[in-house]
């Protein structure tokens, strides 16, 4: 509860609490539909064109049927395949080469500058390269994907690693753990918060990447999609794939947070 | 024992301290030239295609005829531009908003889904409405960088907004301040370590944004470059534009690593 | 010159529908002339912070009203100077400026700030730590910054709400006795919060005992001892006195209380 309000309401009688806890979600969602029903009427009435900015039933109506055509199921698979494709690899190699940095502090000098620049790189600037390299197909997505996952996610490890309480280590070394087990019982799940920090990074830049690779060159995709609605003119089909790639992102975030939480409940609420 | 560990711990000497960042230059040097002399190598050896994967000499070449036929400079202002006037904008938009929100229950609560949305979905998605509505061109660069910006600096403003103590503001209302004084004397100097973090984030997506604008919907700057010269496989253009904006980043990101920790010099370490 | 007179104080906390009413001060009634130290005492959540609050009108009351010098008190401002338990100092500004921040509100001109409050940090003795920041000063060093602060604005009454609380006890008594050397200068009106009793006694002209929540006033002792107080005082039998004196009452008070609580409790399990 923020302070000015606190210090303002001190100075009159207090609130009814029951309202307090609904008042939250409540502005939140009236706010939302709001919007919505200002969407809908400027847009179905003309008041701004229409093919400009669309509105929420023509959005809907569009998107069943693009669905019923297939044009959106074969599209969003082929982008689908190549995010899985890109990501897992890009998830084990990023945690074994995060961990191997971590325990050589040399290594991690050495290849410093080059991990540094490609983090705060813009990854799109890549896309060009990567195709030339790659070609146009298929591999040149999923290489996009896997670049710009693993970055944070070797980052996010080796910094998780080597902050990794002394405290644990020393309790598990007292038990005479080995090297291994070093790894496994302390230092792996210490790390763990920071990984699904990178991850969750991961996923954000990778999907940026990817829809940009399928824009500046494909014959399937999401990115496709894109390019070709935005020569149509028309607004609704753009707000269509709008919504599928900020879903992805969405179901991507709060299912890592689920898997978080399962698997490392000692952590408490976030 | 990893001496990752081992030599991590607090209670450094000194004396460990410069020889530690001594090491971290020499490898990190080291480590640059044997990326760029193993690039260099494998191209004067066969093992790389020099139109595809060019090479550090080449590169070299390329940037010095960009310079002086003064393509580059026109395309580095361009880009510089975009990129100022795009981040610029979100700080100054995202700072409003984000104290309007933390001082107005009401209005955090209203805008507070539309944050959490742009927030977490990748705003990629919204570069093909952007160009619907302003077409192609600067202004629709200066727009995505915006966007991509502003959401980073309202949600680290607002949560700095948060983390200010209610005892500081009690302390200027007892002494008779008012609203601006307790916005301007408490809330926004107490804000600004979060602000600045904010904003050192929202650097990188401004550049993310501008070069994302150029590449699909403008025909100069460096992004535009990018593509352009790829397109003609002009290989080592590409890698000078490409270079170019990785220096930006590095640049304009330990700039304000700078200016962050100077302003916050106040804080207990 | 200053006179503060508080006369059927009354501070309600409405809950609304389900909630209690929680009634904080019932009836507090007592004044103060100008120069007098006061200190207020009692037990744990009595209301003595609230009062203080309420007469630097950062809450407002139920009832009652609270004059100072004979003008009711309507909003917060520099004439009722505040020192708090927690210091409150911003910590982005040195020293000097954290000083400074009480002249910046009250309006006094740029110009002259500066030198004012340096003024005031040579009384508290930290002249030589201005450009310092609060985090690299000790509790006992914020609080007389805190107290510099209060001064510099010159006010009509300084409240100061259990300022050496967070204190340690050894510093706490240093800073009593630095408080009175500060205050014998120009005899300012205070009046000073606390659950400490010898803190209470053996600063004040005059201390207010009061009364388990709901707060009201259940005695004034005049403190008839000599000044300048010197810490040794603590052990004479006059002191020794007014220490019973106050320590039965309060007993009484936290006895009373607690056995208000245990009545609730049968209460709420018969019903």
């Amino acid at each position: 509860m923020t302070l000015l309000r606190a210090q303002v309401s001190a100075a009159r009688p207090r609130r009814r609490a029951s309202f307090a806890r609904i008042e939250r979600p409540l502005i939140g969602v009236l706010a939302v539909a709001a919007f919505l029903a200002a969407w809908q009427i400027v847009g179905s009435r003309e008041i701004i064109r229409s093919d400009l900015i669309s509105y929420p039933s023509e959005i809907v109506a569009t998107f069943i049927e693009m669905s019923r055509s297939g044009e959106l199921g074969a599209n969003v698979t082929v982008t689908l395949i190549e995010f899985v494709e890109g990501f897992i690899p890009a998830c084990l190699f990023g945690v074994a080469a995060g961990l191997a940095l971590a325990l050589s502090r040399r290594l991690r000098y050495l290849v410093a500058p080059l991990f540094a620049a490609l983090y705060s790189a813009p990854m799109i600037a890549f896309v060009p390269v990567i195709v030339v390299w790659f070609g146009v197909g298929r591999e040149s997505k999923i290489t996009m994907v896997f670049l710009a996952a693993v970055i944070p996610i070797i980052i996010n490890t080796a910094a998780g690693v080597n902050e990794v309480s002394e405290a644990w280590i020393r309790a598990v070394r007292a038990f005479g753990a080995g090297r291994r087990q070093i790894i496994a019982k302390a230092i792996l799940p210490g790390a763990f918060p920071a990984v699904m920090a990178g991850i969750r990074l991961g996923i954000g830049r990778s999907i940026v990447s990817l829809v940009a690779a399928e824009m500046y060159v494909s014959i399937f995709g999401i990115g496709r999609l894109i390019q070709v609605y935005s020569n149509s003119g028309k607004a609704a089909p753009i707000f269509v794939l709008v919504g599928i790639i900020s879903t992805f992102g969405l179901v991507c975030v709060n299912a890592l947070r689920t898997l978080e939480a399962r698997l490392a409940p000692w952590r408490g609420g976030r | 024992m990893s001496d990752a560990a081992a030599t991590e711990g607090a209670g450094k000497s000194a004396r460990r301290r410069t020889t530690d960042r001594r090491e971290r230059l020499l490898l990190g040097a080291l480590g640059i030239i044997l990326l760029f002399g193993a690039w260099q190598l494998a191209a004067d050896w066969g093992l790389l295609n020099p139109t595809i994967g060019s090479s550090p000499t080449l590169i070299a070449r390329a940037f010095v005829a960009q310079w002086q036929s003064g393509d580059l400079l026109a395309d580095l202002r361009v880009s510089m531009g975009e990129f100022a006037a795009g981040f610029l904008l979100a700080l100054v938009v995202g700072v409003a908003l984000g104290i309007a929100m933390g001082m107005s229950r009401i209005l955090e609560y209203a805008v507070d889904p539309f944050i959490w949305f742009l927030y977490s979905s990748p705003l990629i998605a919204l570069y093909p409405v952007i160009v619907v509505w302003l077409g192609f061109g600067t202004t629709t660069v200066i727009a995505v960088s915006f966007l991509l910006t502003v959401v980073s600096v309202v949600v680290n403003t607002l949560a700095g907004v948060r983390s200010v103590e209610p005892m500081l503001v009690r302390a200027v209302r007892a002494f008779g301040g008012g609203r601006r004084a307790i916005i301007t004397k408490v809330i926004l100097p107490a804000s600004v370590p979060l602000i600045a973090a904010g904003a050192r984030i929202g650097l990188g997506r401004a550049l993310l944004g501008v070069v994302l604008g150029e590449m699909f919907s403008s025909n100069a700057g460096l992004g535009f470059r990018i593509s352009y010269y790829a397109g003609r496989l002009r290989t080592a253009d590409v890698f000078v534009a490409l270079l170019l904006l990785i220096a930006i980043g590095l640049a304009t990101d330990k700039v304000f690593k700078h200016i962050e920790a100077r302003l916050q010099r106040w804080r207990p370490r | 010159m200053s006179h503060l007179v508080v006369d059927g104080l009354r501070l309600l906390y409405e809950q609304g529908a389900g909630g209690e009413d929680f009634l904080a001060l019932d009836d507090v009634n007592f004044a103060i002339g100008d120069g007098e130290f006061v200190t207020i005492v009692g037990p744990s959540g009595c209301g003595k912070s609230t009062l203080l609050m309420l007469i630097a009108a950062l809450l407002r009351p139920s009832a009652g009203s609270i004059r100072l010098n004979g003008r009711a008190v309507a909003t917060p401002g520099w004439d009722r100077a505040l020192v708090f338990q927690d210091f409150a100092l911003l910590p982005w500004r040195t020293v000097l400026k954290n000083v400074e921040l009480g002249l910046e509100l009250k309006g006094v001109a740029p110009s002259a700030r500066q030198e004012i409050a340096r003024r005031h940090l040579q009384m508290v003795g930290l002249r030589a730590f201005e450009r310092h920041f609060p985090h690299q000063l000790s509790g006992g060093m914020r609080q007389r910054v805190g107290i510099a602060r209060a001064l510099s604005v010159e006010p009509e009454i300084l409240l100061m709400d259990e300022p050496f609380g967070a204190l340690d006890a050894q510093i706490r008594q240093v800073m009593g006795s630095e408080l009175l050397r500060i205050w014998e200068r120009d005899r300012k009106t205070i009046l000073f919060v606390t659950h400490d009793i010898d803190e209470a006694i053996y600063l004040a002209d005059r201390v207010i005992v009061m009364s388990a929540s709901p707060g009201r006033v259940v005695r004034e002792i005049r403190i008839a001892l000599e000044r300048p107080r010197r810490l040794e005082i603590r052990n004479r039998p006059d002191f020794t006195a007014y220490r019973q004196e106050i320590w039965d009452l309060l007993e009484e008070q936290v006895r009373s209380s607690g056995s208000w609580e245990e009545a609730d409790d049968a209460a709420s399990r018969a019903g």
